[in-house]
C-alpha cells in the first residue's frame, strides 16, 4: 500500500503551503524516511504501542485511530446484527426447506431465495432505496438518523436512528438470510440421505424427533463453520452499502482516506478486516468441539 | 440430461447473451439518423416517452440505447476475468494435487493467502487509479484475485482421483505424466472447471458493479454498473425516472441468477446427493 500510495501527503499540502510547510509535515508525520523504514515503523507503532496507526492525514490533529474507533460501532452493529439475524432465520427457513423439500409450496420458496441469493446486496438496496424509501416514502433511505437530531439516549434519537437502519439492515439480511437458507438445504438434503436416519425412522420415533436430535444436530455443524468464515471474511461485504445509505461506518471512512491518500487509516482498516477474519476463526474453532464430540479431543 | 436448474440456467444465460449481441445493432435500427450515445445527443434528463423508453441520462444520451449496449462489456469483464481465474485455479490447484508433497504445502499456504485477503479494500485502492484502465487491464486484475477457491477446489478433486485404480493402470500401460495429465485426469475435472467459470464470472461482475456503484470504478467503460453507479450519483431517483436504474439492476440480477442456476446444477451433477429426487421417506 505504501509504494501504491507513495508520498502522496506532499501533494496534498502543497496545494495550501509553501516548501517550508511540505517539509515540516514530511518530518512531522515521518515520511522523510524510506518507505520501508517508514513500513516497518508503522507496524512496530501497531503491535507494540497499542494498535497506534499514527496521524491521521486529512484529520491531523486527530489519530487514525480514533477515527477508526469512532466509526468501528457502525459498521460492526449493522454487519455483525445482520449477520446474526440472517444466519438464524435462513438457517430455521432451511431446515424447513430441507424437511419439506417435496411440498409444493416449498419448491416456491425456493425459487425465491435463489433468485435472492443471487441478488448482490448493493443492488437490493438499491431497489429498496428506490422502491421503499424514494417511490412509497416508508423509510428512510438516507444518512445514519435524522440530521437535525443530536446524537443523544432520547427516545426521539433512538426511534429515528431504528428507522434508518431498517433498510440497510434489510438488504443485507434478506439477501444473506436466503443464502444461508440454501446451504442449510443442502446440507439437509444430504443428512437425509443417510443410513441413520432410515433406522432412525424404522425404530419409529416421530419425525419431529428425527428432525431435531438426528438431521438437524448433524446437519448445523458445517453451517456452524460456515457462519465464522463468513463472519470474518465478509466484513468488508457492508462497505458498499454503508456508502449508498450514507452510514458512516469503516467503508465510508476507507472511501474518505482514499480521497486524501491517508494511508495511516487505510492501513488501520485493512489490519482490522484481516484481525476480524482471525479473531473469527479462532472463536469457532473453540466453539466447535463443544457441539461435535468427534472433534474433541486430538490425542490419537 | 434432465437437471432443470442447469438446463434454465443455461437458457437464461444465452438469451441475455442473445440480447447483449445484437444491442448495439437495435439501437442502431432505433435510432438511424443520431449516435444516441454521443454526449449532449438529447435534451439532459427527459422523461421516458415512446421516442426514449427510459428517458434521457445526465449527458444528454439516450438510457435504452445506453442499456443496450452496456450489457456486453459488463459480461465480457465477468466472462475474461472468470477464465483468467479459472485458468490461474487449475493451474495451481492441478499442480498441488499432482505433485504434493512440499509444492503442495507450499501452493496451499499461498493459496489461504490470498483467499484471507480483503479483496474489496484493495480493488478501492486500486479504484482510485483505475479510471484510465482499459477494459482487459481491469479483467485481468479480478482475474488474478480470483483463483483461491478454484484452486482448492481442483486440487481436492486432483487429490482424490489420483488415488484411484485406474490411473494406476494407466501408468502401468505406460502413458506419459502429460497423457496422463491431459487424457485421463482433466476430462474428470470439467464439471469442476465449469463450476468455477461460472462462480470466477460471478464475483468478478459483483466487485466491478460494486465498484461502479460507488463511484471508484474505471470511468470510460460502459458497463451496466457504470450505468447504475452514474445514474445513482447524479440524481436519476429523485428526478423519478426510476427506470434507468430499475432496467440495468433488473438485467445484472437475471445475469447473476443464470450463473447460479448454472452453478447449483453442475454441483447436482457431480454431487447426486443434493438431488431431491432421491428420499428416503
Amino acid at each position: 500500500m505504501e509504494v501504491l500510495l507513495g508520498n502522496l501527503s506532499r501533494m496534498q499540502v502543497a496545494r495550501i503551503g509553501t516548501e517550508q510547510i511540505v517539509a515540516y509535515y514530511r518530518q512531522l508525520f515521518g515520511l522523510d524516511r524510506p518507505f520501508y523504514i517508514q513500513y516497518l515503523l508503522f507496524f512496530r507503532n501497531v503491535f507494540l504501542r497499542g494498535l497506534d496507526f499514527g496521524p491521521s492525514f486529512m484529520a491531523y490533529p486527530d489519530t487514525a485511530r480514533e477515527l477508526i474507533f469512532h466509526q468501528l460501532p457502525w459498521t460492526l452493529g449493522l454487519f455483525t446484527s445482520a449477520m446474526l439475524i440472517s444466519w438464524l432465520l435462513g438457517t430455521v427457513v432451511g431446515v424447513f426447506m430441507g424437511w419439506l423439500r417435496r411440498h409444493k409450496l416449498t419448491t416456491l420458496v425456493t425459487g425465491m431465495m435463489v433468485l435472492l441469493q443471487a441478488t448482490p446486496n448493493y443492488l437490493f438496496g438499491l431497489l429498496l432505496i428506490i422502491y421503499v424509501g424514494y417511490k412509497l416514502q416508508w423509510l428512510p433511505a438516507y444518512g445514519p438518523y435524522d440530521s437535525g437530531l443530536p446524537p443523544a439516549f432520547t427516545w426521539v434519537f433512538i426511534h429515528s436512528l431504528l428507522l434508518h437502519m431498517v433498510l440497510p439492515m434489510l438488504s443485507l439480511v434478506l439477501v444473506l438470510g436466503a443464502g444461508w437458507a440454501i446451504s442449510m438445504r443442502s446440507l439437509m438434503i444430504s443428512v437425509l440421505g443417510e443410513d441413520y436416519l432410515l433406522y432412525a425412522k424404522a425404530r419409529g420415533l416421530m419425525p419431529f424427533a428425527i428432525l431435531k436430535d438426528y438431521a438437524f444436530r448433524n446437519a448445523m455443524l458445517p453451517q456452524l463453520a460456515a457462519l465464522a468464515i463468513t463472519l470474518g471474511t465478509t466484513l468488508t461485504g457492508t462497505y458498499i452499502i454503508e456508502v449508498i445509505f450514507h452510514v458512516p461506518g469503516l467503508g465510508s471512512l476507507f472511501i474518505l482516506a482514499l480521497g486524501f491518500r491517508d494511508y495511516n487509516v487505510l492501513q488501520g482498516i485493512v489490519i482490522f478486516s484481516i484481525f476480524a477474519v482471525l479473531t473469527a476463526s479462532l472463536i469457532i474453532d473453540l466453539i466447535l468441539p463443544l457441539l461435535d464430540p468427534r472433534i474433541r479431543g486430538f490425542n490419537e | 440430461m434432465s437437471n432443470a436448474k442447469l438446463i434454465s440456467g443455461i437458457s437464461l444465460l444465452s438469451l441475455l447473451l442473445i440480447i447483449a449481441i445484437t444491442g448495439p445493432e437495435i439501437s442502431k435500427a432505433m435510432f438511424p439518423n443520431v449516435n444516441p450515445l454521443e454526449q449532449g445527443a438529447y435534451r439532459q434528463y427527459e422523461p421516458p416517452s415512446i421516442q426514449h423508453p427510459l428517458g434521457t441520462d445526465a449527458g444528454g444520451l439516450d438510457a435504452f440505447a445506453l442499456l443496450l449496449n452496456s450489457i456486453w462489456p459488463s459480461m465480457l469483464i465477468g466472462l475474461l476475468a472468470g477464465v483468467i481465474a479459472t485458468i490461474l485455479g487449475v493451474i495451481v490447484g492441478f499442480t498441488a494435487g499432482y505433485i504434493g508433497k512440499n509444492v503442495d504445502t507450499a501452493l496451499r499456504i499461498f493459496t489461504d493467502m490470498v483467499l484471507v485477503f480483503p479483496v474489496l479494500p484493495l480493488f478501492l485502492i486500486l479504484g482510485t487509479y483505475l479510471a484510465h484502465w482499459d477494459l482487459f487491464k481491469l479483467s485481468l486484475l479480478l482475474g488474478v484475485f480470483g483463483w483461491p477457491f478454484t484452486a482448492r477446489v481442483i486440487r481436492a478433486q486432483v487429490l482424490s482421483l489420483r488415488e484411484r485404480p485406474y490411473i494406476d493402470l494407466v501408468k502401468l500401460s505406460g502413458e506419459n505424466t502429460f497423457e496422463i495429465i491431459f487424457l485421463e485426469l482433466l476430462p474428470g475435472l470439467l464439471p469442476y472447471v465449469g463450476f468455477s467459470l461460472a462462480m470466477g464470472t460471478v464475483g468478478a461482475m459483483f466487485t466491478e458493479a460494486g465498484l461502479q456503484l460507488i463511484g471508484l470504478g474505471a470511468q470510460n467503460l460502459s458497463t451496466l454498473g457504470a450505468m447504475i453507479g452514474h445514474g445513482f450519483s447524479r440524481g436519476v431517483i429523485s428526478l423519478g425516472m426510476y427506470g434507468q436504474i430499475v432496467a440495468p439492476v433488473g438485467i445484472l440480477i437475471l445475469l447473476f441468477l443464470s450463473l447460479y442456476l448454472i452453478d447449483m446444477g453442475l454441483e447436482e451433477v457431480f454431487n447426486p446427493r443434493l438431488r431431491t429426487k432421491i428420499d428416503v421417506k
